[in-house]
């Protein structure tokens, strides 16, 4: 398998600023800080993280819909980094993305047809019939019918709109399509086919997906390798099968373990690490582990003092994880749920719930 | 005596199209300091249901009937000021989206405050007063200071979290939420999840929980209404619910999950769309994307019936009992063999 994407050490930094005319720097909103990840062809990289983790502006950076602040974006051989709007045109032909809000990103007074034949259009492929017949053969092949051609946007549902942006990301063939929480505001119902529809794409047309949810069960469904962040760094990554059988961080199995399970014996008996709290701010992260203020595992003056870094789970081939304190067993047992050291004493265990 | 009583409630729009029937024939109990978990798609009536309950739809759009009962009194019909001493009082009600529903350009203690004035005589400083601590009681950190900002100063959890303190400002006996974590993310939802299930557990208040996810449901609700098309198409005990349920529908809603604690390659998926319902379908009205259908489906609407050997549980299909019990095995079966192949 050929490499598509590499990115190295990505960072997007938004400067805070004061001052309406003389607009001084006094912050910086560290966005994402630090993301490395390769992404070969025909595969699927999950990306999984609570609101404000990052993990859009990482997408925006590798789409270049943003110009990151530092680090390296290698997309099919060519480091596309700083490419300017105009070398960036051709790239863009194998590169598409598809939105969360099914009901913002369809342009509501356009026809179904000239939505999904802008991308053509803009790159200048085919004659106004051969749109027509391409359009139509994109409609039945998520699952609409051909005779939807003329309507608008709101005369469908959540999900049939979400086949409509899926329909124009495929439009122009692209090679990598960047799924920015695709099915977050769909029916579960309506959830399960759009995953469905999109690994049927994906065998059939060889894609490669960035999948991003703040649902790792979802991209359990749909992703090869899966990458976990919090606030701008990724905390654990892996290979589905490494991190599902035995996640590390504490991260992890909180994500993991705050969706409910559909069976009600299994869900009220199992442990539970429920956080507290928000993600903090991004402008003035946490020191060393920027989870440590929300982590059941924390050990003060070691977790606050030293920036864990990405290390290989001893054994694995594809696991990584950065933690000082990472679960050693999985489903979780009381120890797993623990506060060590000083901060034991005055605080409840986080979110321990039997 | 149940706190809330429904009985045969229907609920019809007239629209420029047609009539549109929201609500057909529900009918359910909920005893005090239980919980009910409400299921259904988009357009399944389970939030006009409940708009009905609560009697907040408008009368010269909306056609209702039936009988609600709260603690033994109707309240189906009644207008606005007879409803003030029960609505906001003893019934609370949390919605879908804390941005929409909290006004912005005042501070959320005004907010809270108001809810507490227009229900009771006591001066401004003893809401406030009151506002605080139900702040403090859903968690919310520095309540005494956080009570004099806007809306927009919070994140979505927190201002779920104003929402549910909010409705529980007068120590409601009912708590009505609609779908109150699905603009969450899912650490979010656990955290409201457990908020509103020590609530409950300190205040015995009841809990309608509106929802389109079985799982939320699994983890919080003691009994289960599944709606379709507007009717109650089955309902049970939570526990009866997840071990064997009745109908294609509930088959298929389980079966959609993502499932976190099994590997599964490809989830089930309902084909199609929910029906319309300014023109239903004939017969049942899941018959259009269910697997099982046969001609009687298509013409007879299957009543509510008991499960076998299960009195509280109810369900609507016309497949027999040997054939709905073969495919609940099968499918469990199934779904076991793809965890196995997917490991």
């Amino acid at each position: 398998m050929s490499e598509l994407l590499a990115v190295e050490n990505l960072e997007k930094y938004f400067p805070v600023t004061r001052g309406l005319i003389f607009q001084k720097e006094i912050a910086q909103v560290k966005a994402v800080d630090g993301v490395n990840f390769t992404l070969n062809a025909g595969e699927t990289l999950g990306v999984v993280g609570e609101s404000g983790c990052g993990k859009s502006t990482m997408a925006r950076c590798i789409a270049r819909l943003l110009e990151p602040t530092g680090g390296k974006i290698v997309f099919n051989g060519q480091d596309i980094t700083h490419l300017g709007r105009k070398e960036m045109r051709p790239i863009r032909r194998d590169m598409m993305m598809v939105f969360q809000d099914p009901y913002a990103s369809l342009n509501a007074r356009k026809r179904v047809g000239s939505i999904i034949a802008e991308p053509l259009e803009v790159h200048n492929i085919g004659s106004d019939a051969d749109r027509k017949r391409r359009v139509q053969e994109l409609l039945e092949i998520v699952g609409l019918s051909p005779e939807h051609y003329n309507r608008f946007p709101h005369e469908f549902s959540g999900g049939q709109r979400q086949r409509i942006g899926i329909a124009r990301a495929l439009s122009i063939n692209p090679k990598l399509i960047i799924c920015d929480e695709p099915v977050s505001a769909l029916d579960v119902s309506v959830q399960a086919q759009i995953l469905n529809l999109l690994k049927d794409l994906q065998r059939d047309f060889d894609l490669t997906y960035i999948f991003i949810a703040h649902d790792l069960n979802v991209v359990r469904h749909v992703s090869d390798r899966v990458m976990v962040m919090y606030l701008g760094k990724p905390v654990e990554t892996g290979s589905r099968a490494e991190l599902y059988a035995s996640p590390k961080h504490p991260y992890s199995g909180a994500l993991l373990s705050a969706v409910p399970i559909a069976d009600p014996k299994l869900g009220r008996a199992r442990k539970q690490i429920v956080l507290e709290g928000d993600v903090p701010s991004p402008i003035n992260p946490p020191a060393a582990c920027r989870f440590h203020p929300r982590c059941p595992r924390f050990v003060d003056g070691k977790c606050n003092v030293d920036e864990p870094l990405l290390t290989r789970v001893p054994g694995a081939t594809d696991h990584d994880f950065a933690c000082h304190f990472p679960l050693e067993r999985w489903p979780m047992g009381d120890d797993e749920l623990r506060h060590e050291g000083a901060f034991a004493q005055e605080a409840t265990p986080a979110g321990s719930f039997d | 005596m149940a706190l809330l009583e429904v009985q045969d409630l229907n609920t019809r729009f007239k629209t420029d199209d047609g009539v549109v029937q929201a609500v057909s024939g529900v009918s359910f109990d909920l005893e005090r300091g239980k919980t009910l978990g409400v299921v259904g798609e988009s357009g399944s009536g389970k939030s006009v249901t409940f708009l009905t309950v609560m009697g907040l739809l408008d009368p010269r759009h909306a056609e209702m009937t039936g009988s609600v009962r709260f603690d033994n009194q109707e309240i189906l019909g009644l207008n606005t000021s007879q409803l003030r001493p029960i609505r906001g009082e003893r019934i609370g009600m949390i919605f879908q989206d804390p941005m929409t529903s909290l006004n912005p350009v005042k501070k959320i203690g005004w907010q809270l405050e108001e809810a507490v004035l227009i229900h009771n005589d006591v001066p401004r400083s003893e809401a406030r007063r009151r506002a605080i601590e139900v702040l403090e009681e859903v968690e919310i950190p520095k309540a005494d200071t956080r009570i004099d900002d806007y809306a927009h100063q919070f994140s979505g959890g927190m201002r779920q979290r104003v929402m549910i303190a909010m409705a529980l400002i007068n120590q409601p006996e009912l708590l009505i939420a609609d779908e109150p974590t699905t603009a969450l993310d899912v650490t979010t939802q656990a955290q409201i999840l457990r908020l509103m299930e020590k609530l409950q557990n300190e205040h015995g208040m009841a809990i309608v929980m509106i929802t389109h996810d079985l799982g939320v449901v699994a983890e919080l609700a003691d009994d289960v209404i599944v709606m379709y098309g507007g009717r109650i198409v089955e309902s049970a005990q939570v526990d009866d619910l997840f071990a064997k349920p009745e109908m294609p529908y509930t088959w298929g809603l389980l079966g959609s999950l993502p499932r976190v604690d099994v590997d599964v390659e490809r989830l089930e998926q309902i084909p199609g769309q929910p029906p319309s319902l300014l023109r239903p379908p004939k017969g049942c009205a899941f018959n259009p994307r269910c697997a099982y259908t046969f001609d009687r489906c298509r013409e007879e609407l299957p009543e509510l019936r008991p499960a076998e050997g299960k009195s509280d549980h109810e369900f609507r299909c016309h497949l027999e009992e040997a054939d709905r019990a073969r495919i609940w095995t099968e499918k469990q079966a199934a779904m076991a063999a793809s965890a196995e192949s997917a490991a």
